[in-house]
């Protein structure tokens, strides 16, 4: 059977190579859903660190930003540390107001030389670069789902 | 399935080795065996006998605050028992955490002790060979997965001078 | 130990050590007489660290000490904290997350190829299964956002509704991998050379492997029929039909034929269950969310992963976080007991050693945690 391997190979050969030309030739790939880069809206955000706590790689801190903001009395925001973010998109799910949402933008998109970079502060963070897609943002988890059966919870776990 | 087993081990371990065998609180088709630490040895070798010859793990969990004790389960299943999980679990002292080792019985129990070992500080008499193993060369503090170790003070202290892990900006 | 046995490092760097591993192998001429395993070199501690995370965050957490199979290691932790707190997912999760699982594994084990087909030289077999895996990676992309680690399955269903053409993407994926994965059975297991360098080297007995605590393929290669998803069924497993392939003799073709047995096996799940997704496709209940404090108590997780039987088991004392997390992963018997045995009762030269190592298809950060 040697030869049928042989004769296989070389149909391999003749097919088109599976590796992609990134960055010279082609965009990256990436889906509809694809995570990447956040993107913050200022007037949306409350400033309650909801996200910096549930962060699992503590890549969120919150800095003040000066200015009128109606919605945040604390005039703190979260910045977000991309070098230590595992995009898991934790932060979106949580946030209350649905100021975070997640673009598209990945990859070597994000790649840069200087290690200080990858800190992105909030005004960064409200103006991504186009083009970008919103991918993942609350309406994700508005209703229906995830309804909250609370009630058929308690009673089960009052059961165990 | 579960409850044969349940009745069989009821029946065929003496009673004077068992405190209690009960199905296991978290699912109904575990079963668990409470004893006291001394008789680790017959009870190892009275399932393996029985065909729970197929050694899972150990585990250790410390519960400092409680009742300044560690808890020991050991896993068993067998394969001809359609994998049926048996626990054994018992508690030993936190401040002299010492316990036969099994490694003769089951190959396995060898590197699983060396683990709880390092982990935990949990010393394995006859065991020969307890040593520092995953942790060796990286590490020469206390055992890391105790309780009274807060390993996030500990990395603070060590790599960020006290403060948060924030970078300048 | 005569004058005649020399001490030699194998790994990590390695090409013939499976990843972040060494092994400290004692040789006898060509001959291989002792190899201990030399681990820590991906100890990052994930039992300390899950114990400060909230309960659905520590789902970040659950995949990432095994790069190959990350599913399976997530489903093991939903399961467990499911059990905790008593809940029942909707039905369209436990399909669907049947469906990741199972994809999961055809990836390890095409991810398996490549380093078995590395290890005996066959350097076409690499390729072929890498841009299988990719096109699988891609599907993941699609799905759940991220290519290796996903984040999708939290305790109580799937993070997201799945896409309306889930169905139609799935089954192409699943035709591309089936004419990859036909070409390699072909190309390779059928190739005279490699049967040369495979059969009758590294043999495990039965009654060995079940002392060993040897698990997964590796104890299916020893002819053992012991699969968890048939003896303890979880999610979908007890509505689908699926056969667990077994070896004859225990050797290393054996441990390899049974993995590709099990990428066909796996394959045909899926498509079982993409029918019953495809009736539930408007169905919006997918996700029922969970308390953020937990009831005290315990939970067990229990999957058949890639490499074999993976256990979860967590104590609550009921908090935000875990108390205590032990994760009993599935390479440990390998790397220490199994390949030792296999050693001291075979004469394994230094060239056939990383043949063997490789059949076992361990996972060294799920040794080291
Ligand atoms: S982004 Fe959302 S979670 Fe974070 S501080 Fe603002 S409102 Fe709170
Ligand atoms: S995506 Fe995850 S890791 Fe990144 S900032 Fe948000 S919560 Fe933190």
């Amino acid at each position: 059977m040697v030869l049928g391997a042989i004769i296989l190979g070389l149909k391999y050969l003749f097919t088109r190579p599976y590796t992609r030309l990134v960055p010279e030739k082609e965009r990256p790939f990436k889906t509809e859903t694809t995570r990447g880069k956040h993107v913050l809206y200022m007037d949306k955000c409350t400033g309650c660190t909801m996200c910096q706590r549930v962060c699992p790689a503590d890549a969120i801190q919150m800095v003040r930003v000066e200015g009128d903001w109606k919605r945040n009395k604390k005039k703190i925001f979260p910045r977000i540390d991309l070098h230590r973010c595992t995009f898991c998109a934790m932060c979106v799910e949580v946030c209350p107001t649905g100021a975070l949402a997640m673009t598209d933008i990945t990859g070597w998109e994000l790649t840069t030389e200087d290690k200080e970079k990858t800190i992105y502060m909030p005004y960064e963070l409200s103006e991504p670069e186009p083009p970008y897609r919103i991918t993942v943002s609350k309406n994700e988890w508005l209703p229906p789902p995830p309804f909250y059966s609370k009630k058929k919870l308690i009673e089960k776990t009052s059961n165990k | 399935m579960t409850n044969n087993v349940l009745e069989e081990l009821k029946a065929s371990i003496p009673k004077e080795l068992v405190e209690e065998i009960r199905l296991s609180k978290a699912k109904s088709n575990i079963v668990e065996i409470v004893i006291k630490p001394e008789n680790l040895r017959k009870i190892a070798l009275h399932l393996r006998n029985l065909g729970f010859n197929y050694f899972i793990g150990i585990e250790t969990i410390d519960w400092w605050k409680k009742d300044n004790t560690f808890e020991l389960i050991y896993m068993f299943s067998s394969i001809e028992r359609n994998g049926q999980l048996v626990f054994v679990r018992f508690k030993i002292p936190r401040d002299n955490p010492v316990v036969d080792s099994i490694h003769d019985i089951f190959p396995l129990a060898y590197y699983q002790e060396i683990e709880n070992y390092e982990f935990f500080g949990v010393v394995f008499r006859n065991h020969g060979g307890l040593r520092k193993w995953i942790l060796e060369g990286n590490w020469d503090g206390p055992p890391p997965l105790r309780k009274d170790f807060d390993s996030r003070k500990w990395v603070l202290e060590k790599y960020y001078g006290g403060k948060r892990y924030e970078r300048p900006i | 130990m005569g004058l005649k046995t020399v001490e030699i490092f194998l790994g990590p760097q390695h090409p013939g050590a499976p990843g972040n591993v060494a092994f400290k192998l004692t040789l006898d001429g060509e001959r291989v007489v002792d190899a201990e395993v030399v681990p820590g070199y991906l100890h990052r501690g994930f039992e300390k660290l899950m114990e400060y995370r909230w309960w659905e965050v520590n789902v970040v957490m659950a995949p990432r000490f095994c790069v190959e199979d990350p599913d399976n290691f997530e489903l093991a932790y939903v399961l467990a904290v499911e059990n905790l707190y008593g809940i029942e997912v909707p039905e369209k999760a436990k399909y669907v997350r049947t469906i990741i699982a199972e994809m999961s594994r055809i990836q390890s084990h095409l991810f398996w190829l490549l380093f078995m087909g590395a290890a005996v030289g066959a350097r076409y077999i690499p390729s072929w299964a890498m841009a299988a895996r990719e096109e699988i990676l891609k599907w993941y992309d699609y799905i759940t956002g991220h290519r290796i680690y996903h984040h999708y399955l939290v305790p109580g269903g799937i993070r997201w509704n799945i896409p309306r053409d889930f169905r139609e993407r799935t089954l192409k994926v699943l035709k591309f991998v089936n004419k990859i994965v036909d070409d390699i059975k072909k190309a390779l297991y059928e190739n005279k050379i490699f049967i040369a360098r495979t059969r009758g080297i590294g043999i495990l007995k039965p009654q060995d492997a079940i002392r060993l605590s040897a698990t997964g393929p590796v104890l299916r290669g020893s002819g053992v029929r012991y699969d968890v998803r048939k003896v303890d069924p979880y999610e979908a497993y007890d509505e689908v039909e699926f056969n667990i392939p077994v070896g004859e003799y225990g050797d290393t073709y054996d441990r390899c034929l049974v993995r590709l047995k099990e990428i066909y096996e796996s394959m045909n799940i899926i498509r079982q269950l993409l029918d019953k997704v495809e009736k539930l496709i408007d169905d919006k209940h997918y996700r029922y969310k969970i308390p953020l404090v937990a009831p005290p108590g315990e939970g067990i997780g229990r999957v058949e992963s890639a490499r074999g039987e993976y256990i979860v088991h967590i104590t609550s004392t009921g908090g935000q976080t875990p108390y205590r997390i032990r994760l009993r992963t599935p390479s440990m018997p390998h790397l220490t007991t199994v390949i030792k045995h296999i050693v001291k009762n075979e004469e394994v030269t230094i060239a056939d050693f990383p043949i063997i190592v490789k059949s076992l298809d361990p996972c060294a950060p799920d040794l080291d945690r």
